[in-house]
């Protein structure tokens, strides 16, 4: 790799990436832990997202304030958040603060100080937010359509489940701490303006002793299945579309993509066009490749007036196959122009980078450089696409609507 | 790196601004006018909304499917963007393609603004009205606006309701635009990768002979007074809650200041609410933070709660407002003081970025801020400043608004 990529496994499995970037006065970290939602007990869904709030609440010897002003001392834009995968920290400001902050996080994930009154809060705040979901359709929509699409445990509400939440207890917090943040599958990712050398030392320093623990395989099971409506009294009728996809590390994943930029990526995208621009059937609309390890998938969403909800759907999966007529050199160009900016663009962010950087080594195991990103994009031919496109028929869909009405499913 | 600004004048008026950092990878280039909701009069309610919508549509070279197929050859991460007080329209491109960038955006602001894209558009609007009736939170803000703005000019809605969008023909819509879209009334910004000669020798190429526009905007000063309205909806689940009162407006030397004390009272993380609210859960959120307008500014509050735990979330954010009055100290200043210069520093090395913060200075003082002025401004701001500012702007008159699902 040129001298801009650095990666090494330590010897307890956690990896550290880095990516140097000249002329920027920032960098910004991300750091997965292998604590998502997946890993949840199967009767404890919600308690990965409820350890990712309590390990803020004090630390090593810093209680929860303490913790919290040092960090705001050393102007840290953070974040933390559970995915399916991992749970993620994130932090971002000027170089050498970044740095500074390695101490502290290798505090977070490994010293935190579980007090009970933080467990009670955490839990509260997880519940009331599991309460909202219904104030906000889309947000709904989005949820049920992860849940009826993906196998289970992928499938489930990041958020977790009311009941689960509700039996919660911190001892029982604590076992599922104990077995999750741990070093073996952990991506510790820094990009910007790093000195490599000194990072890896202090790192070494800090999460060296960190003990590893074998864990099982998660056993996934078939995803619940096609069609499901949510009865809501909202304004719009709220539309998710998903089927499978290829999984990132397929060989015709580049070829796949452009495909979907067709369909949903600038403005000139087909579903924007043919639904938005051409019969104003909805102000928002979109279909995007979504990836988990292992395996793909392409979700779709419309929002529209539930009188309209109907010629939506059948316009979007009208447009859905149509896609494998296949797509034409012009439209071709432009996926690849519009993903190759975009590829360019994401250099200009230390956050961009050191996200995409920890996603590529936990999805292919290294780092794909930007250059080769360039070069894979302009390697796929209009027969690759269009030859793709005849032998993927999208499918089998898995439909939730949410909305006054039940719609008609045209497949 | 330091970066190099550069400004000029067309002879039609355009003014043009540019911060040049060769280290970018692109360049972002965005037409900021000072046109928005508060421009318009209660019959054409929605209209600077709408017209941005239909700036898309086409010129009278191009039609609607031209507009976006040109940007996305290009490869251009392209919108727009309505407030009360501005609409822009920005790319972010690389560097090759500035040209193409400059000569499309010039046909973007040139629209045809035909009956037949009108009537399909309508119906767009329409549907992101009814999107953001599904939004407990944006709801609640529009109304926030209107109570508290009276009959102040900012209290009109960007979108406009379903009633205005309906009512509004397409000769209004072009009057509107004949009347406030001109040299005079815009600016033209570029920044990143970029060379200051060749955009001012393609600017005076598309955009040279747009006439310019004479197109003032009412002031009159605001009438607060301080009360409170609740909304219901037996369909919510949680109560939303907000409050607004008078701040710095954004020509006031204190809205740094404003900035600070935001952070440090109402931050999502680390601040007073965080500590009084959020951290035990009374509130799942609550923000305190700074809206500066032209003119005027505001401070808000935003709580979201269960129902039954509004009154006293509420009770304890005003307090908490009072008891920054009289205990601020430093420590907690310098804290908001450096998450602040972090965030200088990480929107300075994105273009676009960049872009949104020159246009919007140049928009209320036609004035160019450096990081290193920002920086500069920053690390004046005292504890003693934060101090004045709240006994300038003591948190009264303030609007309450509520929505939540009332009694069960």
């Amino acid at each position: 790799m040129p001298d801009r990529y650095f990666q090494h496994t330590f010897d307890n499995g956690l990896t550290l990436l880095g990516e140097k970037m000249p002329a920027m006065q920032s960098a910004a970290m991300t750091f997965l832990v292998p604590a998502g939602s997946s890993t949840d007990p199967i009767d404890r869904c919600g308690s990965a997202t409820v350890l990712s709030d309590l390990i803020l609440r004090g630390a090593g010897d810093r209680d929860s304030h303490q913790l919290s002003d040092y960090l705001d001392t050393l102007g840290l834009q953070r974040s933390s958040s559970v995915g399916i995968h991992h749970t993620r920290l994130g932090c971002a400001g000027v170089g050498p603060k970044v740095f500074e902050s390695l101490a502290t996080y290798a505090d977070i994930v490994r010293r935190p100080q579980f007090p009970q009154s933080g467990f009670d809060a955490a839990r509260d705040l997880a519940l009331q937010a599991l309460a909202g979901i219904d104030d906000e359709p889309r947000q709904k929509l989005m949820i049920k359509l992860r849940e009826w699409h993906l196998p289970t445990p992928y499938g489930r509400n990041t958020m977790g489940e009311k009941d689960h939440l509700e039996k919660l207890t911190l001892g029982l917090c604590k076992v599922d701490f104990v077995e999750r943040y741990q070093p073996r599958g952990a991506i510790l990712a820094l990009a910007g303006n790093i000195d490599y050398d000194a990072i890896r030392a202090e790192v070494e320093k800090h999460f060296g002793s960190w003990h590893a623990r074998a864990t099982e395989p998660i056993k996934l099971m078939p995803a619940p299945g096609n069609v499901r409506h949510e009865e809501q009294q909202s304004e719009q009728t709220h539309i998710g579309i998903a089927y499978p996809s290829i999984p990132e590390t397929h060989e015709d994943y580049y070829t796949m993509r452009l495909a979907m930029e067709v369909l949903s990526g600038g403005m000139s995208g087909r579903l924007f066009t043919e639904v938005r621009e051409k019969r104003g059937l909805v102000y928002n609309i979109w279909a995007g490749y979504s990836s988990l390890k292992g395996q793909g998938s392409v979700l779709g969403y419309a929002g529209t007036s539930n009188e309209r909800a109907q010629a939506t759907l059948d316009c979007f999966i009208h447009e859905l196959y149509r896609l494998q007529e296949g797509v034409t050199l012009d439209e071709l160009n432009r996926a690849k122009t519009g993903l190759k900016a975009s590829t360019i663009m994401q250099g200009e962010s230390t956050s961009a980078r050191a996200g995409a950087i920890a996603h590529d080594f936990f999805m292919r195991g290294r780092i794909r450089t930007l250059e080769e990103i360039k070069a894979a994009i302009d390697g796929v031919s209009l027969d690759q696409v269009n030859a793709w496109l005849k032998a993927n028929k999208p499918g089998p869909f898995t439909i939730v609507t949410v909305g006054p009405k039940e719609l008609k499913i045209p497949v | 790196m330091p970066l190099n600004f550069q400004q000029t004048q067309l002879k039609n008026g355009l003014d043009i601004v540019a911060e040049i950092n060769p280290d970018s990878h692109s360049v972002a280039m965005g037409l900021f006018v000072k046109t928005g909701s508060r421009d318009e009069s209660a019959g054409v309610n929605g209209v600077s909304h709408f017209l941005e919508h239909m700036m898309f549509k086409g010129s009278e070279k191009y039609g609607w499917a031209d507009v976006n197929r040109i940007f996305d050859e290009i490869g251009a991460r392209y919108n727009a963007f309505t407030s009360q007080e501005m609409t822009a329209y920005y790319a972010n491109v690389l560097p090759e393609f500035t040209e193409r960038a400059i000569e499309h955006l010039a046909h973007l602001l040139r629209p045809a603004i035909r009956v037949e894209d009108f009537t399909t558009e309508k119906k767009v609007i329409l549907e992101e009205i009814a999107m953001y009736l599904d939004d407990p939170g944006h709801r609640l803000y529009e109304r926030l606006m209107e109570e508290h703005f009276g009959k102040h000019p900012l209290s009109m809605s960007v979108l406009g309701s379903a009633e205005s969008i309906e009512k509004l023909q397409q000769p209004q819509m072009a009057e509107y635009f004949q009347r406030r879209y001109g040299p005079g009334n815009l600016v033209l910004v570029a920044t990143g990768k970029l060379e200051f000669d060749e955009i001012v020798k393609l600017a005076e190429k598309y955009m040279g002979s747009w006439p310019r526009v004479n197109a003032p905007r009412q002031q009159p000063a605001p009438l607060y007074k301080p009360h409170r309205q609740a909304m219901t909806d037996p369909k919510l689940n949680r109560q939303y809650t907000m409050g607004m009162t008078p701040g710095p407006s954004a020509q006031d030397d204190r809205r740094f200041a404003a900035r600070v004390l935001s952070d440090v009272v109402g931050d999502s993380e680390g601040s007073r609410f965080y500590w009084a609210l959020v951290d035990n859960a009374i509130a799942e959120d609550a923000e305190f933070g700074f809206y500066p307008h032209d003119g005027c500014g505001s401070f808000y509050i935003a709580l979201t709660t269960e129902p039954d735990r509004s009154e006293k979330a509420l009770d304890i954010a005003l307090k908490e407002l009072e008891r920054a009055k009289h205990d601020l100290k430093n420590d907690e200043v310098e804290r908001a003081k450096n998450k602040i210069a972090s965030s200088i520093v990480l929107s300075g090395e994105v273009p676009i970025g960049r872009m949104r913060s020159i246009g919007g200075q140049w928009m209320y003082n036609q004035e160019y801020r450096s990081l290193e002025k920002d920086m500069a401004t920053l690390n004046a701001v005292t504890t003693e400043s934060l101090r004045q500012l709240m006994v300038d702007f003591p948190f009264d008159p303030m609007t309450i608004v509520s929505l939540g699902p009332g009694e069960k």
